[in-house]
């Protein structure tokens, strides 16, 4: 127990000793909050209206939990890559040797990335007042285990993604891989209705979608929303076939970050050996 | 103490560590000694149960190690060749970080903190961020957090590289009190035989994944007692002189520097005239001719024909 807390501390102290990085990783999701929020927002509040006669559809109050949900991936992936850096510059040899277990060294870099991920993400709702975007304090407190959660995910993602590279020169791979196609394909930011087979197929195994949905269930009024906005934005997710509850989006979340954790305890036995 | 018995480590194309056997008593200072791929760092990975043999056995205490590796990693320190420290941490919290990590906490590691950082001389450093210490003082970081839980057998990969020769004295000598005041065994490599020479009690010399001896300092030396080693100065060398040397039946072997060579002959051999003759023979001019007693960086020079650093 002692190393896993002492693994998360040090990718705390790091996080905030290292403000460039900070300010840094916030840029991407700005970008795409600005982009989307307010390039393509009048468009698609007038098609939405339009098409539901819905009154009062805000679509920067709909991709906010997507563009949330992008910092924490980003965050806590590229975080959990760091344990290449370890290894390269013998950090690891020296964790390696004690007696620590693998499964601890696993577990305490996953809490450390997934930490330092929400705390990026939570710094995302300085915005809301800026966006016009309110929340009130009972869903500010339930979104943060799901964001937590939703952080553990992806950096065990990252963690397996890690032990499989060689180097930080597979990191770009990695982004075009991983990230950008989790995030497309999540609805985070636009609505996934209508798509190919296999592009649902990929949808419905992608945690972010989960992850997302169950944040937009926290921050939106989802029920105040008539029935063909819900079914028009997405909101309305099954999982093949049958309708998703929050319970099963929590289990999902649970079960994939279990079974990575222990993909990536393996693999990173593996690796080292 | 601990015992390397056939050890091998086969790679895809190569095999890093072949057949080797070896041995550490407690409280021994044991330099392995080897030149770059060598295989010294694939043995001292499997000896700390970093990675798996291919082949072989690592025993500690007379129990193998591959089926249980926990009772060596609790008493097992590393030094690795690389300065393996936070630089955005100051030097107190990386010693926290490794103190943590072997499951010391509150007063306990904070004594023990006080106390590396005493013997290590960065005391007044402790709450300076890594990133602002010399090369010398990372060094003496590194090590001092591998000794923060008082381990029983420290390994040290090549732990002076690239320092000057004040922080290397201090490393030596910190690496030195420690195996008298606490009887801490020490695996020493290094690229430097006078780092050896002065630390070790017994030595194995690796090249190309081979042991290929080992021995006490005198033991090793004692290779070429039969032997002597002559250092030839000229003011240029060239390749007719060192044809007429190789050729020469009395000489076992020729290794050629830029404008030195030295040659290895047996012991009752007079070689003064024969080399005076052979430079008249080419028109070279000798600067000085020197009977060497044999270091061991002869013995290794004679063993794998090249120089430790080359």
């Amino acid at each position: 127990m002692e190393g896993i807390i002492a693994i998360w501390q040090r990718d705390i102290i790091k996080f905030f000793r290292d403000r460039p990085r900070m300010v840094g990783s916030f840029s991407m999701p700005i970008l795409f909050l600005v982009v989307f929020g307010i390039g393509m927002g009048g468009s698609m509040e007038s098609l939405v209206s339009a098409g539901t006669n819905a009154q009062n559809f805000n679509y920067t109050e709909f991709i906010f939990p997507g563009i949330v949900s992008m910092t924490l991936l980003m965050t806590s992936i590229f975080s959990s890559l760091s344990i290449i850096q370890d290894r390269d510059f013998g950090y690891m040899r020296e964790i390696l040797v004690s007696p620590v277990s693998r499964v601890n060294i696993a577990i305490g870099k996953m809490l450390g990335s997934a930490s330092v991920a929400l705390l990026q993400g939570v710094m995302m709702f300085v915005l809301l007042p800026v966006l016009g975007i309110g929340i009130d304090l009972v869903s500010f407190f339930q979104v943060l285990p799901v964001m937590f959660l939703m952080a553990c995910a992806f950096s065990s993602l990252g963690l397996l993604v890690a032990s499989l590279l060689n180097s930080m020169q597979g990191f770009q791979l990695v982004v075009n891989i991983f990230v950008m196609p989790m995030i497309f394909l999540s609805g985070a930011l636009f609505p996934l209705n209508n798509m190919p087979g296999w592009v649902n197929f990929l949808v419905t195994l992608n945690p972010v979608t989960y992850g997302v949905d169950l944040m937009k269930h926290i921050m939106i009024d989802v029920e105040s929303l008539n029935a063909a906005v819900r079914e028009e934005m997405g909101l309305n997710l099954t999982f093949f076939g049958q309708p998703v509850t929050i319970t099963g989006e929590l289990f999902f979340l649970l079960g994939f970050t279990a079974v990575l954790i222990l993909l990536a305890t393996l693999s990173f036995r593996r690796a080292n050996s | 103490m601990i015992e390397l018995v056939g050890l091998t480590k086969k790679f895809k194309h190569n095999e890093a560590v072949k057949n080797l056997n070896m041995f550490i008593e407690k409280g021994e200072i044991v330099g392995l000694l080897g030149p770059n791929g060598a295989g010294k760092s694939t043995a001292i990975s499997m000896m700390a149960s970093l990675s798996e043999p291919t082949g072989g056995d690592v025993r500690f205490n007379n129990n193998s190690i591959l089926k249980n590796p926990a009772p060596l990693r609790k008493v097992v320190g590393m030094v690795p060749q690389e300065i393996a420290l936070y630089d955005d941490l100051t030097a107190e919290e990386n010693m926290q970080f490794f103190g943590r990590i072997y499951r010391l906490r509150g007063q306990v590691l904070k004594r023990k903190i006080d106390e590396v950082l005493e013997q290590i001389g960065l005391s007044e450093r402790r709450k300076q961020v890594v990133r602002k210490f010399s090369g010398g003082m990372k060094r003496r970081l590194n090590i001092g957090v591998a000794m923060l839980h008082d381990p029983e057998l420290l390994i040290m990969d090549e732990p002076a590289v690239g320092i000057d020769p004040q922080s290397r004295n201090y490393i030596l000598e910190t690496v030195k009190r420690l195996n008298e005041e606490r009887q801490m065994t020490v695996l020493y490599t290094s690229h430097y035989m006078e780092e050896v020479e002065y630390l070790c009690d017994r030595i194995y010399i690796m090249d190309q994944g081979n042991l290929i001896a080992s021995g006490t300092k005198e033991e090793i030396k004692q290779i070429l007692s039969a032997e002597k080693t002559i250092s030839i100065k000229t003011n240029r060398l060239n390749d007719r002189f060192l044809s007429l040397l190789e050729e020469s039946p009395t000489i076992n072997q020729v290794v050629a520097g830029e404008k030195e060579v030295t040659i290895t002959v047996p012991k009752e051999i007079n070689m003064f005239p024969k080399l005076i003759n052979l430079a008249e023979k080419v028109e070279l001019e000798l600067r000085s001719v020197e009977v060497k007693t044999p270091t061991l960086e002869d013995v290794f020079l004679h063993l794998t024909g090249r120089a430790l650093r080359d």
